[in-house]
């Protein structure tokens, strides 16, 4: 009885040591971590094996300490799709939060991201951001959002601006008038580059 | 004259075998030893050799012979190196308190703008002025037999457990630069204002310059032989000494 | 060996008409001043009477390093160059040209501060150091030739480890748009011409010798991490350009470009810029790409790795490789260099038929870089390629050239924005060929006097970015408000200071600014959102007063003034703080002398009165607030007529700027009428006898 403890202690040190491992890496690479990639990578890597109740009570035990041992290891909250976990030595929370926004509401998260920039820098935002990585939008999807957004009540406050160069911008009309949004979005477009 | 240097070496060896029989005694190693067992283990163990028998180590007419093999090495990869030359700032500046990147023991700014030929060679340049690589200079903490270490006079150059870095001893160093012109790749600094020979020593397991390189161009790994994969920079001019020549007969033909 | 640490402890003087070459101690003599524009501006004070001319033998070029050059403080490589200035309009007045690349740090190894070049050699001469070996030697066989045949010339005969600082056609001509180059790609502006008018080529430096590090060297090196750990990228942004796991914020005016993804795609093989994390110390070179920032994320695939000057982990000059400009223009491959000077050739075009982000404006940049960093031409902060095309599109060079001087250039070609163009245009600014080319040389001021041209349309037109004395802007109102106004007020020629908009760029949310701004210059209002501009206030004064001391600082102590000075940082820990003392601590552990933040910087502020007598002086005028301290027409213009201070406009109020000059002379102790140092502001910074001689000439405030 005493060596089943002993092993099984062992493994639940193994079993802590992969699951942290594997947010931080995730969080480094940009990623957020859910409960079952980490545990399909136990399986894996051969760490939990046998009976399939047994591993998941033990993976949820070891997942549970693992928590509550590392400062930097946090979960974030249940949006339907399981919790997802991350590492706040790799990863922000303003990071989090596109990537949670990302995964369950992607109009939303344009909007947000748009009333953020256009309250807080202040500044509008290029339509560029949303092509690349974490947004990773392709074309037709970003022009497929906007015009859902032009029919949404929820929505008004979003607009666009066109620079000199003909780059679309966005803004939040709740946070910064016509004028100052097409000033600033010149400056971020054309202006600082012809002040080097 | 060899005859004479052999006679010379075994009265020394017979003092010699009671001072080792108490160093061996104090490492717990009682077998009998032969004479190269014993050349290996002076390397090892010569700074306790000389607290008990000072004598016997200056001026002594048993050479210092490095055998052990350094446990490090710094490995550079050129493509990463940008060029700004924190290596031999750091290498210099956090060991000898100046910035002198000309006795730094990373050599880069020879290799900065034309490579290492060093001479414009047109579009097929290296450095700067022609494709952009700067290779990175290190020393390759050369196996036996030690081209600086054999060729100092002195027995400056020794190892330093527990990595073995082949280090000059400035106490030992008189300052006759043989050892520079002993290396092939031109890895040894002589610092004018000490009138010593300073080469890389591993900085003790953390090398200065791994750890200022801004673009992770340098790494610190275990330690391999690289003395064969790169082509010398120079033709070596030094001359062995005659005390260590003996001992590399000696020692070779049993 | 030096007494002290930090400097080398001479400081070389080169008379090139006796051929006499002396040296004084620099601690002596010019520790007041520190080193690099101090130097200068001591010497020409001392030495250079007023009403010399530019090109007068009686002109002297200080070369000046400072005691942080050659050490590993980071971002240390540069060299200041002062000297009468050929480009000053209409009265040439002192003003500094400043230098990057190898040249900082090698004169330090040989054993110098500086280098004071008097006189003018009877045939062309060059200057080579090789550690105290010193020698004026013949450059016949180099004159004529390009900025790249001399250094490899001189490279042979010395060894590849020499740093050569030459001029090229363009300084021999006397081109005052010409500049002297060191290192590839590392230019100061404006100087060319000066050494030309001395039959100096070149200067050769190379050394062996130490630079002393006075404190403890674990002190040093802690001090050295420290401040390493607060860099951001080039410019001192401290957010990534978007957004990154470990950033809270981002912003698309910053040059942290490198993150995971982009890579040196035209290393062999190629490098991932990888995470480019704040804390990882050993990524830092990663972070900055100038040609994807400028160029667009085109140019990613031509990097090959970032380069710049001795010592620096930034890297912000990008080494591109561009394989279809050596079929397409018989050009080299590989070019190289940062800001201005990368964009030197695109800026002469409008617009490019793939857009301001694709091929042709690359091509564009490459063939601009091979030419211009060859002849060594300046570019005056890009006023050149204004003015060409202000004069182009108003039909100006139409009317002044004569029928056959416009003919000989291939305008279809330039209406196309075929970069080729370039090869007809720029060879003939640095070789003087030609009517177009000449005015075009001369610099804006003299260029607009000798096809009499109105410089008011000049101060109207902000397109132009035209300031005044013959110089552009270099960030004023139009992103710092007043304190950007102030700054651009000061100098007699674009000021070259970046204290405030490093800061005001940096990418951080104007919350954290403004507590920052707070915590650094006593109150929030120092700064303004962009474009949503407050009145003037006592904050702003401040900031201005900050940014000027500390940009003669940096240029004195031999710190870079594109990446500093390090009032904020990435670290989310720190609150994003920086630390305002970095410069202060760098000096006093370096040297050995102990200076607190406030101590250094009353050093920095006696340098830079010291800049501020010379000017009135040599202007011979105290009436400094409306003969010199300026302020174009377009700062006061809004294109839709709106008022100002409206969101949406950068334009300023002309009282409001009054009133901001008013309180900046009063913050510095100057006359706040007439903008004139007073006598007892001179005096408390050690300045007694200058106070005297302008006293004796009614000059005082």
């Amino acid at each position: 009885m005493s060596d089943r403890h002993d092993i099984s202690l062992q493994t639940k040190e193994t079993i802590i040591d992969v699951i942290a491992e594997s947010i931080r890496r995730k969080s480094q690479a940009g990623q957020l971590a859910s409960e079952n990639e980490i545990f399909q990578e136990l399986l894996n890597r051969d760490i939990l094996k046998g009976d399939r109740e047994e591993s998941q009570r033990l993976f949820k035990e070891a997942l549970e300490e693992t928590l509550n041992r590392y400062e930097d290891l946090e979960k974030l909250p249940d949006r339907g799709e399981g919790p997802r976990f991350y590492s706040s030595q790799f990863m922000t929370q303003s990071y989090t939060r596109i990537l949670l926004q990302k995964e369950t509401d992607l109009l939303l998260l344009i909007a947000e991201v748009v009333r953020e920039n256009s309250a807080v820098y202040p500044r509008p935002v290029s339509l560029d951001l949303f092509g690349d990585s974490p947004f990773n939008l392709s074309q037709d999807q970003l022009q497929g959002y906007l015009q859902q957004m032009a029919k949404e009540e929820g929505y008004r406050d979003i607009k666009q601006t066109t620079t000199s160069a003909g780059n679309v911008f966005l803004y939040s009309s709740l946070h910064l008038e016509p004028d100052y949004a097409s000033m600033l979005a010149e400056w971020f477009d054309v202006g600082q580059f012809n002040n080097p | 004259m060899l005859r004479r240097g052999g006679a010379l070496i075994m009265n020394h060896y017979e003092e010699a075998q009671k001072l080792l029989g108490k160093v061996l005694g104090s490492l717990g190693l009682d077998d009998e030893l032969s004479r190269r067992q014993f050349l290996k283990l002076s390397g090892f163990s010569i700074i306790g050799i000389t607290a008990l028998g000072p004598g016997l180590a200056k001026g002594s007419a048993k050479p210092l012979i490095i055998m052990e093999q350094a446990e490090g090495i710094v490995l550079a990869d050129p493509t990463r190196c940008v060029g700004c030359r924190r290596c031999e700032l750091a290498c210099t500046e956090f060991n000898d308190g100046k910035a002198q990147p000309s006795i730094s023991r990373i050599k880069v700014n020879r290799n900065i703008n034309f490579g290492p030929k060093g001479l414009y060679t047109g579009r097929d340049s290296l450095g700067n002025w022609g494709n952009g690589l700067i290779i990175q200079d290190l020393c390759k903490q050369c196996p036996h037999p030690v081209p600086c270490a054999n060729a100092c006079p002195n027995d400056a150059i020794v190892v330093k457990p527990p990595l073995n870095a082949r280090v000059v001893d400035p106490d030992r160093c008189v300052g006759c630069k043989m050892c520079q012109k002993a290396c092939p790749w031109e890895m040894l600094s002589f610092d004018s204002e000490k009138n010593k020979a300073t080469k890389c020593f591993l900085c003790d397991g953390k090398p200065k310059c791994v750890d200022a390189c801004p673009a992770s161009a340098l790494t610190y790994a275990s330690w391999q032989d690289l003395t064969e994969k790169v082509p010398p920079r120079a033709v070596p001019t030094a001359v062995l000494p005659p005390a260590k020549a003996a001992a590399c007969i000696d020692c070779h033909k049993k | 060996m030096a007494k002290h640490g930090g400097w080398a402890g001479k400081v070389l003087r080169i008379d090139l008409s006796t051929g006499r070459i002396s040296s004084e101690d620099t601690v002596e003599k010019y520790k007041d001043v520190l080193g690099g524009t101090g130097l200068g501006y001591k010497v020409l004070w001392e030495e250079v009477a007023p009403g010399t001319k530019p090109f007068d033998p009686a002109n002297k070029i200080v070369f000046g390093t400072g005691p942080l050059a050659g050490t590993g403080a980071p971002c240390n490589g540069r060299t200041a160059i002062t000297t009468l200035w050929p480009t000053c309009w209409p009265k040439p007045l002192v003003a500094s040209g400043h230098m990057g690349g190898q040249f900082a740090a090698e004169l330090k190894y040989a054993g110098y501060d500086g280098i004071i070049i008097e006189g003018k050699a009877d045939r062309p001469v060059y200057v080579s150091i090789m550690d105290k070996k010193v020698e004026i030697k013949d450059a016949r066989h180099l004159w004529g030739q390009g900025i790249r045949r001399t250094t490899v010339e001189l490279s042979q005969q010395f060894g590849p480890e020499v740093c050569v600082a030459a001029i090229g056609q363009a300084g021999e001509n006397l081109i005052p748009m010409s500049v002297v180059m060191n290192a590839y790609s590392h230019s100061a502006g404006g100087v060319g011409a000066v050494m030309g008018s001395k039959n100096l080529k070149a200067i050769a430096v190379h050394g062996t010798g130490s630079v002393t590090i006075a404190g403890k060297k674990e002190e040093w090196e802690k001090l050295v991490k420290l401040h390493l750990s607060l860099l951001g990228a080039n410019n001192q942004h401290v957010v990534p350009s978007s957004p990154q796991p470990w950033a809270e914020y981002y912003s698309p005016g910053s040059r942290w470009k490198g993150s995971r993804g982009n890579k040196w795609g035209a290393s062999e093989p190629a490098i991932d810029t990888g995470i480019c994390d704040p804390h990882d110390l050993n990524t830092i070179a990663y972070r900055t790409n100038n040609a994807a920032f400028y160029l667009g994320d085109i140019a990613w695939k031509y990097t090959v790795r970032g380069n710049g000057c001795t010592g620096c982990p930034i890297r912000c000059h990008t080494m591109i490789k561009v394989p279809s400009v050596a079929a397409k223009y018989g050009i080299s491959e590989v070019g190289m260099n940062t800001c201005g000077g990368l964009n030197f050739g695109r800026s002469f075009f409008r617009k490019f038929p793939d857009g301001a982000r694709g091929m042709t404006s690359m091509e564009a940049c490459m063939v601009g870089m091979h030419m211009s960093d060859d002849y060594g031409l300046w570019c005056n902060y890009s006023q050149l390629q204004r003015d060409f095309l202000k004069l182009y599109e108003t039909g100006i060079i139409k009317n002044k050239l004569g029928e056959k001087e416009f003919n000989s250039y291939s305008w279809d070609k330039y209406e196309k924005s075929d970069p080729s163009f370039l090869f007809e245009l720029l060879p003939r600014i640095a070789l003087k060929q030609g009517e177009l080319a000449t005015a075009l040389g001369l610099g804006t001021g003299y260029m607009l006097e000798t096809w009499s041209l109105s410089e008011e349309e000049w101060k109207k037109d902000n397109r132009l970015s035209y300031w005044k004395m013959g110089h552009p802007k270099h960030h004023a109102s139009e992103e710092v408000g007043q304190c950007g106004v102030i700054i651009n007020t000061q100098y007699n020629r674009d000021p070259q200071c970046h204290s405030h908009c490093n800061f005001t760029r940096n990418g951080l949310p104007l919350e954290l600014q403004k507590r920052l701004a707070a915590e650094t210059w006593g109150t929030q209002d120092a700064i303004d959102a962009l474009g949503s501009y407050t009145p003037m206030n006592i904050g702003k004064a401040r900031m201005a007063k900050w940014s000027l001391i500390r940009k003669e600082l940096h240029d004195s102590l031999s710190l870079c003034n594109w990446m500093g000075p390090w009032v904020a940082s990435p670290l989310k820990e720190r609150g994003y703080r920086g630390d305002d003392s970095m410069e202060s601590m760098l000096y006093s552990v370096a040297t050995g002398d102990p200076k607190s933040r406030e101590e250094l910087d009353r050093v920095g502020e006696r340098i830079f009165l010291l800049h501020r007598a010379l000017t009135i002086r040599d202007m011979g005028t105290k009436e400094m607030s409306t003969q010199h301290d300026t302020v174009p027409e377009w700062v006061y213009n809004d294109q839709e007529k709106r008022p100002a201070y409206t969101k949406g406009t950068t334009h300023l109020g002309r009282d409001d700027v009054k009133l901001a000059m008013g309180m900046f002379y009063e913050e510095m102790g100057w006359d706040k009428t007439t903008g004139a140092p007073r006598a007892e502001t001179y005096r408390r910074l050690g300045l007694a006898k200058v106070a005297e001689e302008l006293g004796k000439k009614g000059l005082l405030g």
